[in-house]
């Protein structure tokens, strides 16, 4: 070998041990400053990837959408009937609550964002949204929509985030099957980049007795999510000689999503 | 040659920049163009070792910047089999091990052949990525390897390795601005 190639053997070797042993702070350090060195050329592909799906989707569904629409106007209107009593029992609950000297039990409040970019990566199940740290978000809080649960926050910027999304295998949640005693730990199976993605829900008894279509909620337990948030319902359940298992389809169709909710409560 | 060398970083950093804009084909199996990738092979084989290991630096570097997640804190008593990612810094070593497969084929490079090269960016990024994963298994545990998983690795690297001669042909300019051969052994008179 040439003492040139040698010499720059050995570097090499050295940057890379640099490399493998920062820790999370330094990472984080490092990340920043990439996303902040390519934010004009992200934002500018986010735009694009936004426009694009925006106009396949409006040519595949334009008649689907009026129908929707319609429907969603006349859900409107009944939300807002429900809101304003909504809104009176809340004044009721709260005057209740001072004249007997309650504390606060929970402090909630969402930030609703746009998903910018879909799987940014190879490997892992992640989204990007158009929220960040300058609108209040922190790393791991929930990220909802209408149907249930998305997935939590793995990477917050200043004016954007990551978010990984429970079909990911790394995203764990303590949940519980509804009219049963049943309790487990969900998350994604790897290598599932098909457009209907399935959840493994473990650690069930030995003789689970579920059946399919019934739905998987969150205990609240672990201090990620918040309790009772939809998260899927079961297709099928494996048993095993030590415990059970079950196939979950998640309640929210990731593929087709638009706008999120990120959860800012503190109180889990 | 420090000229075209320094030239090739600066494509590195532009291939990051134009990576933003292409998405992944959610129509098959998530697949898509890695650029930063097929512009690091294509320049590896184009320039000497020291210079293929400092790119394989910068885009292990900036890639895991790109990719990597942070690590999830929750109760140990409720989440008992936390699941581990991969440590910061992998890519380089990956990046390194691709960069001198490609380097492998030098000599032929320097011939002008440079169609066996742009074949070998598919193979190369079939095993990079082939390698990605089985690390992710190792670390993780349980190795399953699903029909997704296949698409997804074949059709990315075919479809990146579809864009290489485009590559090679902005290296060749770029050479040839910078007043150097890529090819310097195919004008030569072959020995009897």
């Amino acid at each position: 070998m040439k003492p040139l190639n040698l010499i720059a053997l050995l570097l090499f070797l050295a940057g890379a041990t640099w490399a493998l042993t920062r820790s999370e702070p330094v990472v984080r350090e490092i990340q920043v400053a990439y996303f902040k060195a390519i934010a004009p050329t992200l934002k500018a592909g986010s735009a694009i990837e936004t426009k694009a799906r925006n106009l396949l989707e409006e040519t595949k569904h334009s008649k689907e959408y009026q129908v929707k629409l319609s429907a969603i106007e006349s859900e409107i209107g009944r939300l807002r009937i429900i809101e304003s009593r909504f809104q009176a029992l809340e004044r009721e609950n709260a005057e209740l609550r001072h004249a007997l000297n309650f504390k606060k039990a929970t402090n909630f409040d969402v930030v609703a964002a746009q998903i910018i970019r879909r799987h940014p990566t190879t490997w892992w199940q992640t989204m990007e949204i158009d929220a960040g740290e300058d609108r209040g978000i922190g790393i791991q809080l929930s990220v909802l929509s209408n149907d249930g649960l998305v997935g939590i926050i793995d990477r917050p910027f200043k004016r954007r985030s990551s978010v990984l999304l429970v079909t990911d295998e790394k995203c764990q949640v303590s949940v519980r099957v509804e009219n049963s005693p049943e309790v487990g730990i969900l998350s994604g199976q790897r290598g599932e980049f098909d457009n209907n993605p399935t959840l493994r829900l473990r650690f069930l008894s030995k003789d689970a007795a579920l059946r399919p279509g019934q739905r998987v909620f969150t205990t609240g337990r672990g201090g990620i999510f918040q309790p009772n948030i939809l998260v899927g319902s079961i297709i099928s359940v494996e048993k095993g000689s030590l415990d059970s298992e079950a196939l979950v389809k998640p309640a929210v169709d990731l593929s087709d999503l638009g706008t999120v909710f990120v959860v800012l409560s503190e109180n889990h | 040659m420090f000229r075209y060398n320094l030239s090739t970083v600066f494509l590195l950093l532009a291939a990051f920049l134009v990576q933003q804009f292409v998405p992944a084909l959610t129509g098959l199996s998530h697949s898509r163009i890695l650029i930063v990738h097929l512009v690091f092979l294509c320049a590896a084989v184009t320039v000497a070792t020291p210079t293929m290991l400092l790119l394989a630096f910068i885009a292990g570097c900036l890639w895991d910047a790109h990719c990597s997640m942070a690590p999830i804190t929750a109760d140990p008593e409720v989440y008992t089999q936390p699941v581990e990612s991969l440590r910061f810094g992998y890519s380089i070593l990956l990046f390194a091990a691709m960069g001198f497969l490609m380097q492998g084929l030098n000599p032929l490079f320097r011939q002008g052949k440079w169609q066996f090269s742009a074949l070998l960016t598919g193979v190369a990024i079939f095993l990079y990525l082939t390698a990605e994963f089985i690390l992710i298994s190792f670390v993780r545990g349980d190795f399953t390897v699903t029909r997704s998983i296949i698409r997804l690795l074949s059709y990315t690297s075919l479809l990146t390795m579809l864009f290489s001669p485009i590559i090679f042909w902005l290296l060749y300019r770029i050479a040839k601005i910078f007043e150097y051969s890529l090819y310097p052994e195919a004008n030569r008179p072959k020995r009897r």
